[in-house]
């Protein structure tokens, strides 16, 4: 058997031809109109309280649907109006809708520590009282005992969030852009993914003519689909939480866990069955190898790994039975699996250096030989701002940020910032850009890079868990100025449209998130995501975040080093031993994804890539499947977004009412 | 080139086995061979890039 060998570069770009339309364009235009501008902030704004909703009630906010609803109703509205809709004004509705759509979103940290604060878990691992007033007030002050972000002690927090924003818009834009002149107009680097996300906007604008297109359709199958799903699945337990103290739930949310009836054949296996089946259109979507070695080895974790070895060798010693799937899960996570999971990262971060660095000489190489090289001139009419003013916007929005962090954590070495600022960051950028742009994802990453520099710095406090570090990546960016470029966009028309919104989305995202906030305590029964999955993430946050503390906390005695090099070189073998036989890289990222996961997650994914990859592609041919998977996509989260808006309305209503007793 | 690069990754594999079954596991022998794999894949993977490019240059090699 003589399988012939692929490079992953090789593999990957085939894959993202799937997905492919046909070349670049090189006119551009503006994206930027007042319709697109009102119909984004009108879509974006009225999806925003249902999508932060549906994330605390089901952990998927569904705001990824927005845009396209956007786009989908756009175009029949200039469909009707026999007008058309150009790619340009369609792409831009992408990003503005998705931007205004997300804005509540980003302050979703606020709520978090505003429970994590009082939780017994902070009090016990004694951080309650050092958790910083730049990130949460007190833990008994108004703002956070009354549920109210409106409210003098929060103006600390979101103060700093907000300068942290417009330092961060400066830098990002900057970087990005700056990286993109080098990797895509200098190097001419293909950038294979960008394709796909030009796709739905090209795509569209096509459809403005006269007849009813299949769009519609498909998109109205997908959107009944999710008003179905949603109201099984969210609305009826939203809606029975605001009429009983205890919700009804037709489907266990967010699991049902098999975790006890399977501990008499599989002890310390885990199990829950992860009952939100929107999960699978990314299964529709996801390479199917993936998918599959990713669903295999976690069954053979949970099924043969976990009960026959790691617990018959007494490996996993804290197992008792009884337990459910998050205390199974921690104590198996602190016997072995939180450090093979450390090993397992190290070999992810050398498997890309290792795929990374000769892609970069082959192609220094190639250019070399072939005598051309792009240039910095720009084409005509881009839109291109000059390097030197994005170089000193940097500049300002590094410095501004440097300055930030050492007021936020004083007595933390300055030196590391710097560094991180001006060495670490530019190189990670440049060589995540240059993977972006062969590859179209991102290999370049060093795990464990804070724990790592606190160790060095010998820094004990706990505050600098808290404060950002200026490590960043700025490479991943880069593709959506490709994309602009495939679509025709002009950059400043895309600049101009991010700047005017992102102030009427700051005020708007607080001011939601408040309203949401008064309807009821988060975590609570009416968010049973919340309740479910919160108390865990606090604990595990507590491990995290005292880890390096008197060099003796319960999470750096989880830590051995046998278990770190089993993950380490079990990955690394796994992996060289699929290169010898030649099978494809895609099962590595499976297998790795697999390891140590709970099957049960999984299923969904599962199902909706055996359904698309042995009856759809087989009913409507690969072309046809993957140009209806997105909009599918978009209807279904379309409907389960109406039937989260619907409750979230009717929940604020039923607040806002004072019921009399007479 | 392919040859010595799998010869290597082979050998880096049976090293981990080897250590796992029959040295309990210890760190240091797991360590070692996690180099040994290394070298194999940053060999396996300079050779899958570079190969067209050398073999002009490395005429005989393949």
């Amino acid at each position: 058997m003589a399988r012939e060998r692929v490079s992953q570069a090789d593999e990957w770009q085939a894959w993202a031809q799937r997905y492919d339309i046909e070349g670049g364009i090189r006119t551009f235009e503006s994206g930027l109109t007042v319709k697109v501008f009102v119909g984004a902030l009108f879509v974006g704004l009225l999806m925003m309280p249902g999508s932060i909703y549906l994330s605390y009630v089901s952990g998927e906010s569904g705001a990824g649907a927005a845009p396209w609803v956007a786009v989908i109703l756009f175009t029949e509205l200039a469909r009707r109006s026999f007008t058309t809709a150009r790619r340009q004004e369609l792409y831009m509705l992408l990003g503005l809708t998705g931007a205004a759509v997300g804005s509540g979103l980003q302050y979703r940290n606020f709520i978090w520590y505003a429970y994590f604060v009082n939780t017994p878990q902070a009090a016990s691992y004694e951080i309650a009282d050092k958790i910083p007033d730049w990130i949460v007030p007190a833990g008994d002050s108004v703002g956070v005992l009354t549920r109210t972000l409106i409210h003098p002690d929060w103006f600390l927090p979101i103060g700093i969030y907000l300068i942290g924003k417009l330092l961060g818009t400066l830098r990002f834009v900057s970087g990005q852009y700056i990286l993109f002149r080098l990797t895509a107009d200098l190097e001419r680097l293909p950038y294979p993914m960008a394709p796909i996300s030009a796709q739905g906007a090209t795509a569209l604008a096509e459809t403005t003519g006269k007849e009813e297109t299949w769009r519609w359709r498909v998109f109205s199958i997908g959107s009944m689909a999710g008003l179905i799903w949603g109201f099984l699945y969210i609305g009826v337990p939203s809606l029975t939480g605001v009429m009983m103290s205890q919700p009804i739930q037709i489907l266990k949310i967010p699991w049902i866990d098999f975790t006890q009836s399977i501990e008499g054949f599989a002890p310390t296996g885990v199990f829950a069955f992860r009952t939100d089946f929107g999960q699978m259109l990314f299964g529709f979507v996801l390479p199917f190898p993936v998918v599959m070695t990713e669903f295999i080895t976690a069954m053979a974790t949970q099924f043969i790994l976990n009960p026959q070895i790691l617990y018959r060798y007494e490996i996993l010693h804290q197992w008792t039975p009884g337990l459910d799937v998050r205390g199974v899960g921690l104590f198996n996570g602190l016997d072995f699996w939180i450090s093979y999971g450390m090993g397992k990262n190290f070999s992810l971060a050398i498997v890309g250096m290792a795929a990374s660095i000769p892609m970069v000489i082959k192609l220094r190489k190639t250019q070399k030989a072939a005598g051309e090289r792009g240039s910095f001139a720009t084409p005509p009419n881009r839109g291109d701002f000059p390097i030197w003013l994005m170089g000193l916007m940097w500049l300002v929005g590094m410095g501004g940020f440097i300055w930030l962090i050492h007021w936020m954590v004083p007595n933390f070495p300055l030196s590391f910032l710097l560094g991180y600022a001006f060495l670490y960051t530019p190189i990670n950028s440049y060589v995540t850009a240059r993977t972006f742009g062969v590859l179209g994802r991102d290999l370049f990453e060093i795990p464990y890079l804070h724990e790592i520099t606190f160790i060095l710095s010998r820094y004990e406090e706990i505050d600098i868990w808290f404060a950002p570090l200026p490590d960043e990546d700025y490479g991943r960016g880069t593709q959506s100025w490709r994309v602009l470029e495939l679509t025709g966009t002009t950059f400043t028309s895309n600049l101009a449209g991010t700047l005017l919104i992102m102030p009427i989305l700051l005020v708007s995202g607080i001011v939601v998130l408040h309203f949401i906030w008064k309807i009821a305590p988060i975590p609570s029964a009416q968010y049973p995501f919340a309740q479910m999955m919160w108390p865990i993430n606090a604990t595990n946050e507590c491990l995290w975040k005292t880890s390096l503390r008197d060099g003796n906390s319960q999470m750096l005695q989880a830590i051995r080093g046998d278990y770190v090099s089993a993950g380490l070189t079990s990955s690394l073998a796994i992996y060289g031993m699929l290169w010898v036989f030649k099978l494809p890289s895609m099962w590595f990222y499976g297998i790795i994804g697999g390891i140590g996961a709970d099957p049960g997650g999984m299923v969904a994914r599962l199902l909706g890539a055996i359904i698309g990859r042995f009856y759809m592609i087989k009913r409507f041919g690969m072309r046809r499947w993957y140009m209806f998977n997105p909009v599918l996509a978009a209807g279904f989260a379309c409907g389960v977004g109406l039937i989260g808006m619907g409750t979230v309305a009717i929940a604020l209503v039923s607040k806002a009412v004072i019921v009399k007793p007479f | 080139m392919e040859k010595v690069a799998s010869f290597i990754i082979i050998l880096g594999t049976f090293l981990w086995l080897f250590s796992v079954l029959a040295l309990e596991g210890r760190w240091q022998w797991q360590m070692f061979s996690a180099l040994v794999l290394i070298v194999g894949i940053f060999w396996a993977h300079f050779w899958e890039e570079l190969r067209d490019t050398d073999d002009t240059e490395e005429s005989g090699e393949e």
